[in-house]
């Protein structure tokens, strides 16, 4: 049961709140689209109603996350947020690619819908050109990947944030602050089974005890990379949705659950969990729940 | 005139690590290899035609290197100490067990441990609130590292470059409890002006002293006032200017050092470490040094 010393922050994009003691708001659902192949846009558009209904109904967020492989589908991915999202949802993109990232930055920048955009990510292999491209098209809320190659621990993960290991000038936060960007995410880097993957959920009480940043990760990468759940195979994409209250339970804001195919899943588990949590951080720390949290749309 | 006299280094190297390959590396779940890094450093090193080698401390810079693996430390703006410090498991072992495989048996190889006073001066200590206890849990870490890097090098060298701030009246039995497990050649090495401590630093137990003779260019007239008991390791390149020394001037002042100290002079090397130079410097002065090393030997 966790309530933390450190204020915590509490940052808004487009009307969802992100952030707070555990309890406070439900866990903000973030749904990949677009990671195989060519981008399906007719499949993606009933995805998203269909996360959008989930979210409606369950009171937890949804962040339609876009994945942009390729330069050549920047544009296309572009004008489907902004023809298909309701108008002033939230989304983020995730591009991977510096090049990418140029192209998506500078078409967001021109289509003004950097005041929506939660950028998806800054980590340490940011180049000079990114840095310069973020301070003139700054987007309104960033995910940092708190990734340390040095040390895999909550420890680590705290370093990058802090002094960027010394694999960058500067840490990760103060990176941030410079470029403009003044709302966080810190995403505490799940890795593989076997490779500490257990720090990227207890990393999440750590950063926001130590600086009150919302905080979560994409555990379900986990279960992902996890082998030996090929001889479950009917159980992979239970154990993959449930994966996610590992940080709702920890305290942790959000969750990057993976393919939004899974989101039938993953929004009753959050919402669940989210009840769970939010009842006995206000029978203990007197912690309300929010007017569109879980347990006030599904408990009545 | 002495014909056996090693060319080495102090310790790090400038190499660019890529952080893009890493965060592709998370990206696609594969696993962190940083001994190409080592490689560029002992390469370069090589190629120089430095007769004894480093790792070049390419992983971090040289107390994270260590505070890092040591238990009951964990590294924030500065490396904090919460806890006990203990030795938990090897921290430069199996790098150095790699060089070992790259270099040809003509090549020798330096362990280079930091020593437990610096360690000590550049940790916020949350924990003991006593410099001297966290100094002495350091050296029992260090004397660990030391025991297990010994089958692999041909030396370990303890960097303790805040001896020449300040010498504690413990300075000695830290070091003693460093090398205690050993029995392969020990130097140490301070940089900095350490004229006021050479009384010290000659009680010190290792056979080999190494300073920075080069940029402190009074240290050799200072160390002549005393009956030179150690070997000596004489800085001849500067660390912390970008201008090459020539071959000529790396002799001169290598003769300068022979006249005074003769055969105890054993190595050439930088001043200090090299890490803050261009990597394109640093690599005409360790090959300059290690010509005029030639030169010398004859």
């Amino acid at each position: 049961m966790f309530s933390f010393t450190k204020k915590q922050e509490v940052y808004d994009i487009s009307g969802v709140s992100i952030g707070g003691q555990p309890g406070r708001n439900p866990t903000v659902l973030f749904g990949g689209l677009f990671f195989k192949g060519e981008p399906d846009f007719s499949k993606a558009e009933e995805h998203l109603k269909t996360m959008l209904e989930l979210s409606q109904k369950t009171g937890n967020p949804a962040i339609p996350d876009f994945f942009i492989k390729r330069e050549e589908y920047t544009e296309n991915i572009i004008d489907f947020i902004e023809t298909s999202l309701p108008k002033n949802h939230p989304f983020s993109v995730d591009v991977q690619d510096p090049e990418v990232k140029l192209k998506v930055l500078s078409l967001l920048g021109e289509k003004k819908l950097l005041s929506r955009t939660i950028y998806n990510s800054i980590h340490i292999g940011i180049t000079e050109e990114e840095r310069e491209l973020l301070k003139k098209c700054t987007p309104e809320m960033a995910i940092l990947v708190a990734f340390n190659p040095k040390d895999k621990s909550p420890d680590g993960k705290i370093e990058v944030l802090e002094n960027g290991a010394n694999l960058l000038d500067v840490g990760l936060l103060q990176l941030t602050k410079e470029l403009g960007i003044k709302k966080i995410l810190v995403d505490t880097a799940a890795l593989a089974p076997g490779d500490n993957s257990g720090a990227a959920i207890a990393a999440i009480p750590v950063v926001k005890e130590e600086y009150g940043f919302p905080s979560g990760c994409a555990i379900h990468n986990v279960v992902e990379k996890s082998k030996w759940l090929d001889s479950f195979d009917s159980a992979r994409k239970t154990v993959d949705a449930s994966s996610n209250i590992n940080i709702s339970l920890f305290g942790g804001d959000f969750s990057i659950f993976g393919p939004i195919e899974q989101a039938a899943k993953v929004f009753p588990i959050m919402a669940w969990q989210d009840i769970l949590v939010s009842e006995y951080t206000e029978n203990y720390f007197g912690m309300t729940p929010s007017e569109s949290h879980p347990r006030r749309k599904l408990l009545g | 005139m002495n014909n056996n006299i090693k060319t080495t280094v102090v310790g790090s190297y400038p190499i660019k690590v890529d952080n893009s390959k890493f965060i592709q590396n998370y990206f696609s779940n594969e696993e962190i290899k940083w001994n190409s890094y080592i490689n560029e450093a002992v390469t370069d090193m090589k190629n120089a035609g430095i007769s004894m080698v480093s790792d070049g401390q390419t992983r971090d810079p040289f107390v994270q290197i260590f505070t890092r693996k040591l238990k009951g430390c964990r590294i924030r703006a500065r490396t904090e100490v919460v806890d006990k410090i203990e030795y938990e498991k090897p921290i430069t072992v199996d790098d150095q067990k790699y060089v070992k495989s790259i270099i040809p048996d003509n090549v020798g190889l330096i362990g280079v441990i930091t020593g437990p006073f610096t360690l000590a001066k550049s940790c916020v200590d949350m924990f003991y609130r006593n410099e001297g206890n966290m100094a002495f849990d350091l050296a029992e870490a260090l004397s660990c590292e030391a025991k297990n890097l010994q089958p692999y090098v041909d030396m370990i060298s303890i960097d303790e470059p805040f001896f020449s701030n300040e010498m504690p009246e413990y300075g000695k039995d830290l070091i003693e409890v460093v090398t205690k497990k050993l029995t392969c050649p020990t130097r140490l090495h301070a940089c900095g002006d350490v004229s006021a401590i050479i009384p010290n630093l000659l009680e010190m137990p290792v056979d080999i002293l190494s300073h920075e003779f080069k940029a402190s260019s009074n240290l050799l007239g200072e160390f002549s006032k005393y009956n030179m008991t150690k070997n000596i390791c004489l800085g001849s390149v500067r660390s912390d200017d970008s201008r090459v020394e020539t071959v000529d001037e790396i002799i001169v002042h290598a003769k300068k050092g022979l006249e005074i100290f003769g055969n105890k002079i054993v190595q050439l090397a930088p001043d200090c470490g090299q890490r803050m130079l261009p990597r394109s410097v640093a690599f005409e002065k360790l090959k300059n040094l290690a010509i005029a090393g030639e030169k010398i030997n004859g």
